[in-house]
């Protein structure tokens, strides 16, 4: 017993560190386990519901939803200090693998482990379907629309939406006014932030359409719940999340330049210091590609090669991880050393496929978000499938007067900002901030957009401090990948955790963690 | 009268350190117009690097050379040869009803149309102290205004060399009052945009000894929509109106959009380029 426990801190001294750094903690829970005893929904016991929120796991009687009865069957056999050691046990396999992430600015700007939660977010078959045909229902109808605002833009013409949406906006790029990416696709890959509002409805945050990330966590944490949990998981009929890369991989190439017949894809990254990079290296390893930086490609005559020891290999279908103005210095910023100098030429003459296209950030502008269901009902005829959070333009004389009446009750948003910039939450100002709003608003109403006050439904999250299971907001990130004629939605998705209490912020960047989501077989 | 024009263009870079790689993009080809048919279009350097002819990214033609090989010094030429037509600035019919014009022009349709040229740029960012400098007389129509316009652009800068440079911005233009044509020319496109015509940067090369303003280097002026009309071409370093002396290379929102000479070079330290240009035209 001794030696063999020698002989494995030998093999792997990293591993074994690691896990010690945690083990006073769990050593000291694992012998408590022995006095474990079998109370039904023991690791629940201290779970408070605040019933003005939406939990995710109880129905509207206040009982557990039928998806999530076997998983309280199977847990209740266990104590939280089971849970706690597996939680452990699943971060250190997290870091062992490397899949961390870096906050940019923080000073000691240590690798993180993106914090993980065992205890999963299960979606009923007929819940996932509204999901996945509204996401797929949002990225034909902001396909159409790219098609459009670089060709005849007759939403704009016919008064659908203003002007504003292109002539104000910093991602509209004007160089692709009359380029025809191959298939017409301008969106190959979409994330779709939806939430589920107190009303049990499913509402999206924020269609994003530059390089959303997070798709190589869904897949990881799938890996390391299996791996913790396999007893619980094979007790559910799940959809895998792991086809992604291959899904993926297909319909990049069927976005191919004209007259190629096997095309070459390569994954494109800002490098290795870049936030994401785990999952630009995950996708191109698992999708069976080349991962490549700016200085690994050059355009020759028009046409995209890599450079590889057995010489230039050229490349027809590039996955970009790098934003538009950085793709191409002598097009774009000229001081950008990530993109490949002449690339723009060469997708504009067709000879390479980019995905997402130059120029699709106009569309996951927060204005054009207003207008979604306009958007969705001018292209496809269709009444939008998930509810946009409605949006009043003070623009609009009647939309302003409630909102100068109801400002307590809405979140007030600048147009023009990103990043969150000048947004007041109603209902956390003061008296006099609130008038200060409505003397801000009332002054240049254009600027402005209010929308209610959305609240995040809940899920029972494990938090470290007070090692019990609390309620936290969750969202739901989806990913959607379109090909010529063909589209797929991975079967799962980020559902991304607001650890602090009370916070809405879910974003990794401000302390967030995810769930696996599980999305049941029919 | 045609003219056949000999254009003959010499950019010198020195490196103060070895480069060990380079990209340099040339815009400087004339552009294939209705009033302009290129001959012959030549172009070498002194290292025998191979050439690509590409596009920008508004479609006009490129030079593009790309080194990977250590240098330190590396001269380009390239010589173009072209048959201009006459140009008759004036050449064409009224614009009509004055007031229908301006109401085109407020109309959406225009504006969606012609976006791009009725847009602020860094570089022809209108400051708000002076959102008032040249008004336009909506009495009168929309090529005599701009006649004005290029008229008071003219008088209001002073013609001259190395004082303003490609970050120098419209506020400091307006307020020190001297520059060089792509400054004339910012100005004149940023007003124009400001009374609601769409305005284009130009690039190309003037003929030279007719003594006019920058015609030892290449050359930059305005292009204008009026309605009815089409594309009017403007020259307010000169006062003129774009004629058989103005060989067309490349337009833009700004000199951004079609500066001559766009390179990305990987060393450390300070580089000079000096550019000859020579322009000679003969009748045909």
């Amino acid at each position: 017993m001794l030696t063999k426990f020698y002989l494995k801190t030998k093999k792997f001294p990293n591993k074994c560190k690691i896990f010690i750094s945690e083990a006073p903690k769990n050593r000291y829970l694992l012998g408590k386990n022995h006095f474990m005893t079998n109370l039904e929904n023991q690791i629940f016991s201290s779970y408070q519901r605040n019933p003005e929120l939406y939990d995710e796991i109880y129905d509207q009687k206040g009982d557990i939803k039928e998806v999530y009865q076997k998983l309280f069957e199977l847990y209740g056999e266990h104590s939280i200090e089971d849970y706690v050691n597996l939680n452990a046990k699943a971060k250190s396999s997290f870091f062992n693998q490397g899949i961390t992430f870096q906050v940019y600015g923080d000073n000691d700007s240590k690798e993180k482990i993106f914090p993980f939660d065992l205890f999963p977010r299960i979606i009923a078959p007929e819940e996932w379907d509204i999901i996945e045909r509204g996401a797929i229902q949002r990225s034909k109808a902001l396909n159409l629309f790219l098609w459009d605002v670089y060709h005849e833009k007759k939403i704009i013409r016919q008064g659908v939406v203003p002007m504003d949406l292109i002539g104000s906006s910093v991602n509209y790029l004007d160089k692709m006014n009359g380029v025809d990416p191959t298939g017409g696709i301008y969106n190959h890959i979409s994330g779709t932030d939806v939430i589920k509002h107190n009303d049990g409805k499913y509402y999206v945050l924020e269609d994003n359409i530059r390089c959303p990330s997070g798709v190589s966590y869904v897949i990881c944490n799938r890996t390391a719940l299996k791996r913790a949990l396999f007893g619980v998981f094979n007790h559910y009929q799940t959809h895998t999340v792991t086809n992604y890369a291959e899904n993926l991989l297909e319909l990049l190439e069927s976005v191919k330049p004209k007259g190629v017949d096997v095309p070459t894809c390569v994954v494109i990254t800002p490098g290795m210091y870049n936030s994401a990079f785990y999952e630009h290296s995950y996708l191109a390893k698992t999708m069976g590609v080349e991962l490549v930086e700016g200085r690994d490609l050059f355009v020759e005559n028009d046409f995209v090669y890599m450079k590889t020891i057995r010489g230039p290999e050229k490349v027809d279908v590039i996955y970009r991880r790098i934003d538009d103005l950085f793709i191409d210095p002598l097009e774009f910023r000229p001081d950008s050393t990530l993109g490949v100098p002449g690339l723009f030429a060469a997708y504009k003459k067709g000879n390479v496929t980019l995905a997402n296209a130059p120029g699709t950030g106009v569309a996951d502008d927060k204005a054009v978000y207003t207008y979604m269901p306009e958007i969705i009902k001018y292209y496809l005829d269709e009444e939008p499938i998930l509810n946009n959070v409605y949006t009043y333009h003070c623009s609009r004389p009647d939309e302003l007067k409630y909102v100068l009446e109801h400002i307590p009750e809405l979140v007030i948003k600048p147009v023009d900002e990103a990043g969150g910039y000048g947004i007041s939450i109603g209902n956390r100002l003061t008296k006099q901030e609130v008038e200060r709003v409505k003397i801000e608003v009332e002054a240049n109403p254009r600027k402005y957009v209010a929308q209610p006050i959305m609240s995040l439904s809940v899920h029972p999250t494990y938090i470290d401090e007070s090692e019990s299971f609390e309620q936290r907001h969750v969202d739901l990130r989806t990913f959607t990948v379109m090909g010529k004629d063909k589209e797929f939605v991975l079967k799962g998705g980020l559902t991304r955790v607001a650890l602090q209490k009370g916070n809405l912020i879910v974003n990794s960047s401000q302390g967030g963690g995810s769930k696996d989501t599980w999305v049941l077989k029919k | 009268m045609a003219l056949e024009y000999s254009i003959n263009y010499v950019a010198n870079n020195r490196y103060e350190n070895p480069v060990k790689e380079a990209h340099w993009q040339f815009t400087i080809i004339p552009e294939a117009n209705s009033s302009q048919e290129q001959i012959t279009v030549s172009f070498q350097n002194s290292l025998h690097i191979p050439h690509d002819i590409s596009i920008n990214g508004y479609g006009f033609q490129t030079l593009r050379v790309s080194a990977r090989q250590p240098l330190s010094e590396v001269v380009f030429e390239a010589s173009f040869k072209l048959m201009k037509k006459e140009v008759n600035p004036f050449d064409f019919q009224p614009e009509g009803n004055i007031e229908q014009t301006y109401k085109k022009m407020g109309g959406l349709d225009f504006k969606i149309d012609f976006e791009p040229f009725l847009r602020c740029t860094r570089l022809t960012n209108l400051p708000m102290e002076y959102g008032d400098i040249f008004r336009f007389d909506f009495s009168k129509a929309v090529f005599d205004n701009l006649i004005d316009l290029n008229k008071w652009t003219y008088e209001h800068l002073y013609f001259k060399t190395n004082v303003t440079n490609v970050d120098t911005t419209l506020k400091e233009i307006i307020e020190k009052r001297h520059g060089v044509c792509q400054d004339f020319t910012h100005l004149f496109c940023t007003l124009a945009r400001a009374n609601g015509v769409p305005a284009r940067y130009v690039s190309g090369y003037l003929h030279q000894g007719n003594g006019y303003f920058g015609d030892s280097q290449m050359h930059a002026w305005a292009e204008t929509y009026i309605p009815n009309i089409g594309w009017v071409g403007f020259d307010p370093t000169n006062n003129l109106l774009a004629n058989t002396n103005h060989i067309k290379v490349a337009h833009g929102k700004d000199y951004n959009d079609c500066s001559p000479l766009k390179g990305v070079v990987y060393t450390v330290g300070t580089n000079e380029t000096s550019h000859t240009v020579k322009v000679k035209g003969e009748q045909q």
